[in-house]
């Protein structure tokens, strides 16, 4: 037995025991320490892992092995899933529990998804890509509609969507081997490139449009957050964090390896203008910006976290269409440092929404003095979200600024800046109408998570900041992700890269960043360091006497000044277009089923057998 | 108040602390303090009456109070300077003092227009409080019906001489007298009279508290007062079991 199959009879072990005993106490602690295994067992190992076992289904082999590229995503995903396994393995599991859900569905759904993401990452082939392609999807589905019946409605969604995606992307795989002979991702990654222009462009357009609804691309991105937002605390944070980035693993390689990017480019629109890797950089782009403006208009905290995780998802895909050492490598780290204050500020909206009860961003407010660990937690979350140094959301989204100015792409440039300008904007919001401000008179008794739940929070932003600190830890990764997938491999150091284009060492910037805290703090204190804590009440509100009834806390209409300029831009588009697809697709249905059933049946049933005994026959 | 002489228009200065020969240093250092506080001005106003109405022209292009450092403020935390801009009624002045209280010392009132040196035109109101001063300190009157932009300038121009020459410090007043000021205070408003602030406290924070800090009237706040302490950072990660305590919970 090696590395692989250890590492997937684990994850199988795993889901068995969840389904078995994933109700009891003993299991967080028993998965606790398998995935802890796991991720020694992956990160240890030599590369490429490849599975001891193989299939072979109508004479195509199937099989499986893990190489660079599927190592760093195995790694996030499994480290996503260890934090959501210690969260829910407290008193956030009892509290799920006792309100008449089942755990043990919880865990094997959180089990399960791992195995497919497993399989889906170490595929060797695309029958067994397609397998854990499903799987995923599946699994994911699952995790999903845990959590009521909210969640199940939003769950539901999902399904014609990963349905329409899995038949594009099984047509594209029938395309392929009807083309190329083969379906072995080794032999493709030779012969796929040598298709002509029509080909090349229907499979792209077939698996990309399959890949995307996974990834929540635009247009396809409207499943994604309610169905992430509703699920289950732990489950949101896994979704989140890890879930959606599987579409981006198949777009890497799909464009990548198999296609390569400079043979996408000549799939030209206009020629020499707009190709259509441009057209996947502009997805990229308009990605970041909608999405993220639709998060700024979110009054509830899970929706706003989980809108943002569709528009990080541009910064990753434009990174890697750049194709170059720089963007590529930023748009790779990307899915490591959003996995993991993406993942903690999930965690510390549920720590709230454990405390309090709700997540609504209006009913909120002042909780900084009763959870300052989990107020800690989403203020370091939300500095690496909205992409600022000292964390390390920073340190990627500099690496596809500098790829995209570099490159010569000023406006794809602008985009994201547009983008995140709306980051900053909607995770102030955030952290303001949950932490800052005034307490309200019911939560005045409430007090810090319990630390099972504030353990895994603090880790992956302490994660998020060391890797902040020293981007290098994480690149080492990412540049094994490059050179598996064919890209150029960054130069990279233990504080970012070096260059003679202009070199990023985030040592010193941290260094610097500190050291004008210090010299604040110094003066503070050596002025005597004298301050006073008032009471939220001894508040100026233009002279008036405030009262525990009175609500003085800002939070409904935030940015009203902003949607007073932006507002009429929201037009709902893609609501609009998603509705017009469903009755379509609604009107097409009932007009079959009255041709079927309703006109003559017997006369149609004796046509159709006509015809298909005919054709038998023919052929 | 029945003659102008009565009336506080220039503060007097402070008596010299004793004994300041001996760091050289030190008074260099106060003289920057000083120079710097004259410089940096933040006032928030708070617009009663009609005097409001020169504030904008002071403030906009035309006479510019900013390029004297001096600049409007949203919070009393913040700032620097209480402006009271006209007629004080009994309603309004219990908001001027909790605004008052609520600024950070050292902190400078000025009163503005007529009204508030001895009620002017409300001189006969029943609802008007006459004379700011009896309230709180004011360290510079600009009276007229109303004072134009230049008055108003040039009032707090003089003000910010008087903050670099170190004769501006009535705050410290407000602290060391605060029984006098509060009985005054007590007498309009009634013996229920209170405000979040705990001014005996911030006397001795300010090293002002002296023997007229306390008093007759401050004995009777006492007795009437419910203090509201600031809400403690608290992690309360105690080992009991939590459970779904928190939503049969109520106090």
């Amino acid at each position: 037995m090696n590395a692989l199959d250890l590492l997937l009879s684990l994850s199988a072990l795993m889901l068995l025991a969840a389904f078995l005993f994933g109700q009891t106490r003993v299991y967080p602690w028993l998965a606790g320490i398998l995935f802890t295994g796991q991720l020694v067992l992956l990160a240890g190992s030599d590369l490429p892992m490849a599975a001891g076992v193989g299939l072979e289904i109508f004479g195509q082999q199937v099989g499986w092995q893990l190489d660079g590229f599927g190592r760093y995503f195995a790694l996030i995903t499994i480290g996503a899933a260890l934090a959501s396994n210690v969260y829910m393995g407290g008193e956030w599991g009892e509290r799920y529990q006792a309100d008449g859900h089942s755990l043990r569905w919880l865990h094997a759904a959180l089990a399960g998804n791992v195995l497919a993401m497993l399989l889906l990452l170490s595929s060797k082939d695309l029958i067994a890509f397609f397998i854990g392609w499903e799987l995923t999807s599946w699994a994911g589905f699952l995790l999903m509609a845990q959590g009521g019946e909210r969640a199940l409605r939003a769950a539901l969604r999902y399904v014609p969507y990963a349905m329409g995606g899995a038949m594009a992307v099984l047509g594209g795989l029938v395309l392929t081997l009807s083309w190329t002979g083969t379906l072995d991702l080794l032999e493709l990654s030779r012969v796929m490139s040598t298709l002509g222009n029509g080909q090349l462009a229907l499979l792209l357009a077939l698996f990309a449009i399959g890949f995307s609804i996974k990834m929540g691309l635009l247009p396809f991105h409207l499943w994604q957050a309610p169905a992430y937002a509703e699920a289950a605390g732990p489950g949101t944070a896994f979704l989140g964090a890890i879930s959606a980035r599987m579409g981006l693993f198949a777009l890497g390689i799909l464009l990548v390896k198999l296609m390569t990017l400079s043979r996408v480019a000549d799939l030209a629109f206009i020629d020499g203008l707009f190709t259509a890797r441009d057209l996947l950089a502009w997805v990229a782009a308009l990605t970041i910006v909608l999405p993220t403006f639709t998060a700024l208009k979110q009054n509830d905290a899970r929706y706003l976290l989980a809108w943002h995780g569709i528009g990080q998802g541009g910064y990753m895909l434009l990174g890697i269409v750049m194709g170059d050492a720089t963007g590529s490598a930023g748009g790779l780290l990307h899915v490591f440092n959003y996995a993991t204050y993406q993942a903690a500020l999930v965690l510390a909206v549920f720590a709230v929404m454990h405390r309090t009860g709700t997540a609504d961003l209006n009913s909120l407010g002042g909780l900084v003095t009763r959870m300052p660990l989990t107020f800690l937690v989403m203020l370091l979350g939300i500095i690496g979200l909205a992409g600022l140094p000292p964390m390390n959301g920073f340190v990627s989204k500099w690496l596809v600024y500098r790829s995209l100015m570099v490159e010569g792409r000023p406006l794809l440039f602008l985009m994201t800046v547009i983008g995140t300008l709306g980051t900053i904007l909607s995770v102030y919001k955030l952290i303001h109408n949950t932490f800052l401000g005034q307490l309200r008179a019911e939560h005045e008794h409430i007090r810090e998570a319990p630390w099972s739940m504030t353990v895994p929070m603090l880790a992956l932003v302490i994660l998020a900041f060391v890797t902040g600190v020293a981007p290098g830890l994480a690149l080492s990764w990412v540049a094994e992700a490059q050179a598996a997938l064919g890209l150029p491999v960054l130069a990279y150091t233990l504080g970012g890269i070096e260059s003679p284009r202009g070199s990023l060492d985030m040592l010193w910037i941290v260094g610097v960043l500190f050291a004008g805290f210090g010299i604040g703090a110094l003066l503070f204190y050596g002025a005597g360091g004298r301050s006073k804590r008032v009471h939220q009440l001894d508040n100026y509100a233009g002279g008036h006497f405030l009262s525990a009834d009175v609500r003085y806390h800002y939070s409904d209409h935030f940015y009203a000044g902003l949607m007073h300029r932006i507002g009429p831009l929201y037009r709902g588009s893609f609501t609009w277009l998603e509705s017009a697809v469903a009755s379509a697709t609604d009107l097409a249905a009932s007009l079959m089923q009255a041709w079927y059933r309703q006109a003559v049946p017997a006369l149609t049933l004796l046509v159709a057998a006509v015809l298909g005994l005919g054709w038998m026959v023919w052929r | 108040m029945s003659t102008l002489q009565s009336i506080p228009v220039v503060a007097t200065k402070a008596e010299k602390p004793s004994g300041g020969t001996g760091n050289l240093l030190a008074n260099v250092f106060d003289e920057l303090t000083a120079f710097c506080r004259s410089r940096s001005l933040f006032m928030l106003h708070y617009c009663t009456g009609c005097g409001a109405i020169e504030l904008p022209p002071a403030m906009t292009s035309r006479f510019d109070m900013e390029r004297l450092g001096i600049q409007p403020m949203v919070t009393p935390r913040q700032a620097d300077i209480l402006l009271v801009t006209g007629y004080v009624s009994t309603k309004t002045l219990k908001r001027i003092i909790l605004t008052y209280e609520q600024m950070n010392s050292p902190k400078y009132v000025i009163g503005i227009c007529s009204c508030t040196v001895n009620g002017g035109m409300y001189w006969q109101s029943y609802a008007t409080a006459k004379v700011l001063a009896d309230y709180m300190p004011v360290d510079m009157y600009i009276a007229g019906c109303m004072p134009r932009p230049e008055a108003v300038i040039s009032g707090l121009r003089e003000l910010m001489a008087n903050i670099r020459a170190g004769r501006s410090d009535n705050w410290r007043d407000y602290y060391r007298r605060y029984d006098h000021y509060l009985g005054n205070q007590q007498r309009l408003f009634g013996e229920n009279w209170q405000t979040p602030t705990d001014v005996i406290g911030e006397a001795r924070h300010y090293g002002q508290f002296g023997p007229e800090t306390l008093g007759e009237h401050t004995a009777l706040l006492e007795r009437h007062q419910t203090p509201l302490l600031p809400f403690e950072m608290r992690l309360g990660l105690g080992g009991e079991k939590t459970g779904v305590e928190n939503k049969g919970d109520k106090r």
